[in-house]
């Protein structure tokens, strides 16, 4: 038995050539943790306990790219080695590319075929990686280093499984050098061997901590500049017995129906102390599809969030109100535009809710917003203050002075419509 | 002091996550999941955590059983087509017993199916997805509370068990807002533990009867095999079939001995009960519903919600057809959970399925007109 063999007895040839290629590149730079080893191929070592102090994972074939990502976010300084052979260019090809492309910290060593061929005899096993399989007759070649080089990977050199020493310092070199390495292995004694291109990009999870970084930075100088909101503590939990409490707005995309939405969740949730839901169906502003939002408040948590019999019901053009109209509970009250419903339902109040939008915004936008005034107006389950509270916080700065005024003159519009003030 | 806020679900989720540990994501966006990866792609960097987005799903559930191994919780996020790319790695993380979580806004199947719209038709895929017997834990959050409570649990388990936990959310919950109650500093956080043994003794996949023992920081002293092959206690590849029998009673025990742990269900109004539903995830917010509306016209109508899919909680539905005649199971699908329920009554209870795969939900009034024949044939 050969020196090399009596050290580590439960391995193959290759994998004893392999291991002394490890231990020798690790060797070259005493400063450099041990590397994790990721590999796919059949001769793994069994129990290697007695062998040098390296840790494998033998991932399923071609993922050990993948496997290696994440353990290079997790453990910054450990060098990732992965050894594989034909599983690189078929299953992990997706993953190589992507590797190589963003410059993930990795070694990658390609074993071509005639260097597991030399240890394996199994039919499949001697199928060769440069094409794909058994009919390698048939195909072309698979380049994985011209890829690599393409990709402006880190590094990407060639050794011979012969030269142990070269290799080494092949394998050295990549583990010192950031990025994605590849390292095509052979024992054809034509092609050149060294290496054969180099770039000097960023490692990818080095871009990433000096932009997660920034993001703190700028995070944390938000916060100092914020100017302080002084505001009243908020109820946790709201003192009145509320009983379930539906609210349903329909109209069409761009009517701002959805921002309506969680402006009430928010003014019933955080500011009057409910247990709320909100959940909606959305139409586009281009494409002015039907947009609904139902909004269930409530002292008791909402179990369930549509809103099956609503008791405020805002319909905001013909169709909605041709849908929903006859939802509404008995005891509940519907609020129409008095422009866009012609036919106004039984027992339903019209507001020009969408004239109001456009008076004080300039657009239809703000209808949701003067349909929650009109609400507040009819119903006493989310006061007006509560919701000018819930604009602000919601709508962008520039938008809330507007947005609130939208919001009030659709409470007083229909406070007058209830006093019989108004008409339209 | 309870602090409220309100939320969406998969913001729910994203924010749970964080509030379990979770501090690397891997994934590649889908609807309905998409917003779990939005909201980590700012709060993971934010919290001094990893963010990745991958070039497909089975590179994602790679790079979280990596992450996994390198220290960090971690999880992707998902739909069925993702999902259904995951299988391969997933397999891997359960037999090789690497903790992580993977959330599946479930949408109607098979293949693209109906993107936007909500179903819980990956029920059995969640179980049996991947290939060979394999242990599993799945949950599933039927409000935006369940969310972010559930969330934390995923990662507890997943962490305590040395299991992948999927998450089975659906977008009828994803979408959905809801002031929430978000957890302080009570909530029971299960940390990874440094092993005991010294790196000499230690054995990374004991067989352990009932548990497991921590897994150590991959590289870190502790020097371990980790491979899909079956394997002995330290991790070496394993043909003996006296090992191999002893792994799999360590793997099904470490679950089944801890059932009291795993198995949660919320039991609403069942005391009184005459006639039951079970329900679980979005569907279980109608047959809430129906329990009220039912209860207000005087019929005795009762809830087992389901918040752990799998394992099933079988003792308590064995003993919930021997006390009911008519079992009702609501479900975005066509009778995946029913086909258990129906196994485990094993005749004694007539067992009945609300099925819908078309995109819409099921309401609490269809709950109420497929119970009513049962209150008449009853009276």
């Amino acid at each position: 038995m050969s020196k090399r063999a009596q050290k580590y007895s439960a391995y193959t040839d290759t994998w004893q050539t392999l291991m002394d290629v490890i231990i020798r590149s690790a060797s070259l730079d005493k400063n450099r943790k041990l590397p994790l080893v990721l590999t796919s191929l059949a001769e793994l070592p069994e129990d290697n306990s007695d062998g040098p102090a390296i840790s494998f994972i033998h991932g399923p074939p071609g993922r050990n790219i993948a496997l290696a990502i994440g353990l290079r976010a997790a453990l910054p300084d450990t060098p990732m080695l992965l050894i594989m052979n034909a599983d690189a260019v078929t299953l992990g090809m997706n993953h190589l590319i992507h590797a190589a492309r963003r410059n993930m910290g990795m070694t990658l060593l390609i074993l071509r075929s005639e260097v597991t061929d030399a240890v394996t005899a199994s039919p499949v096993q001697r199928t060769n990686w440069h094409s794909f399989g058994i009919q390698d007759c048939i195909e072309k070649r698979a380049t994985p280093l011209e890829l690599a080089t393409s990709l402006e990977a880190a590094s990407v050199s060639r050794g011979s499984i012969d030269n142990v020493d070269q290799l080494s310092q092949l394998v050295n070199d990549a583990m010192n050098t950031p990025g994605f390495s590849m390292i095509g292995v052979t024992s054809d004694k034509g092609l050149p061997l060294g290496v054969l291109s180099r770039t000097n990009l960023p490692e990818y999870f080095d871009s990433y901590n000096e932009w997660a970084e920034a993001l703190r930075v700028s995070i944390a100088e938000k916060a100092a500049e914020a100017i302080e909101v002084v505001t009243e503590e908020e109820p946790a939990k709201s003192s009145r017995n509320i009983p379930r409490h539906e609210v349903r707005i329909a109209g069409i995309g761009g009517q701002g129906v959805k921002l309506a939405g969680s402006v009430l969740n928010i003014a019933a949730g955080t500011h009057e102390g409910l247990w709320t839901t909100q959940r909606g169906e959305y139409g586009s502003a281009t494409r002015g599809g039907p947009s609904l939002v139902e909004v269930v408040a409530g002292s008791k948590r909402i179990s369930y969030p549509r809103t099956d019999t609503p008791d405020v019901l805002v319909l905001l053009n013909q169709n909605a109100a041709n849908q929903f109209a006859d939802s509404v509970k008995p005891s509940g009250q519907t609020i129409v535009d008095a422009d866009h419903v012609k036919k106004v339902p039984q027992g339903a109040i019209a507001v020009p809710i969408v004239r109001i939008s456009v008076e004080n915004t300039g657009k239809p936008i703000a209808s949701g917003v003067v349909s929650l005034g009109c609400i507040a107006a009819v119903s006493d389950v989310v006061s007006l203050e509560s919701l000018k509270k819930s604009v602000a916080q919601k709508l962008p700065a520039k938008l809330v002075v507007k947005n609130i005024a939208a919001l009030v003159a659709g409470y007083e519009a229909t406070c007058k419509v209830l006093k019989g003030e108004y008409n339209g | 002091m309870s602090k409220f806020e309100v939320m969406y679900g998969n913001q729910a989720i994203a924010e749970g996550a964080i509030k379990a540990g979770c501090r690397f994501y891997a994934g590649y966006p889908i609807t309905p999941s998409t917003e779990v990866a939005e909201i980590l792609s700012d709060r993971l960097p934010e919290e001094g955590g990893i963010f990745v987005q991958m070039e497909d799903e089975i590179a994602s559930m790679g790079a979280i059983i990596g992450a996994s191994l390198g220290g960090l919780k971690s999880a992707t996020a998902t739909s069925g087509p993702g999902f259904s790319l995951m299988q391969e790695n997933l397999g891997y993380a359960v037999g090789s017993e690497i903790p992580c979580v993977v959330i599946n806004v479930q949408r109607v199947g098979p293949s693209t199916g109906l993107p936007t719209k909500a179903a819980q038709g990956d029920i059995m895929q969640a179980r049996w997805g991947t290939h060979g017997d394999h242990p599993i834990i799945a949950l599933s959050p039927g409000s935006v509370q369940d969310c972010y409570d559930l969330i934390i649990k995923a990662f507890n388990f997943s962490e305590k068990y040395r299991t992948p936990v999927i998450f089975l959310a659906d977008a009828l919950v994803s979408s959905l807002e809801e002031k929430i109650e978000l957890a302080d500093e009570t909530v029971e956080i299960f940390e990874r533990r440094e092993p005991e043994e010294s790196p000499e003794d230690y054995k990374a996949f004991a067989y352990t009867k009932g548990g497991v023992v921590p897994l150590a920081k991959f590289g870190e002293g502790y020097r371990y095999h980790v491979t899909g092959l079956l394997h002995d206690e330290k991790g070496y590849p394993t043909e003996d079939s006296e090992l191999v029998s002893q792994w799999w009673d360590h793997m099904y025990s470490k679950i089944e001995d801890n059932l009291d742990d795993i198995l949660l269900y919320e039991e609403i109004e069942l005391d009184d009960a005459d006639i039951a539903l079970i329900a679980y995830g979005g569907t279980a917010m109608a047959a809430t519903r129906a329990v009220s509306l039912a209860r207000e016209q005087g019929i005795k109508l009762g809830l087992l919600k389901l918040q752990t899919i799998w394992p099933f909680p079988e003792e308590r539905v064995k003993k919930l057809a021997v006390d009911m005649d008519n079992i009702i199971v609501p479900e975005l699908n066509f009778g995946q959970i029913r086909s258990e329920v129906e196994r485990l009554a094993a005749g004694q209870s007539n067992i009945e399925g609300i099925n819908k795969a078309d995109g819409n939900q099921i309401t609490p009034d269809e709950i109420l007109t497929a119970i009513q024949k049962h209150l008449v044939a009853g009276s």
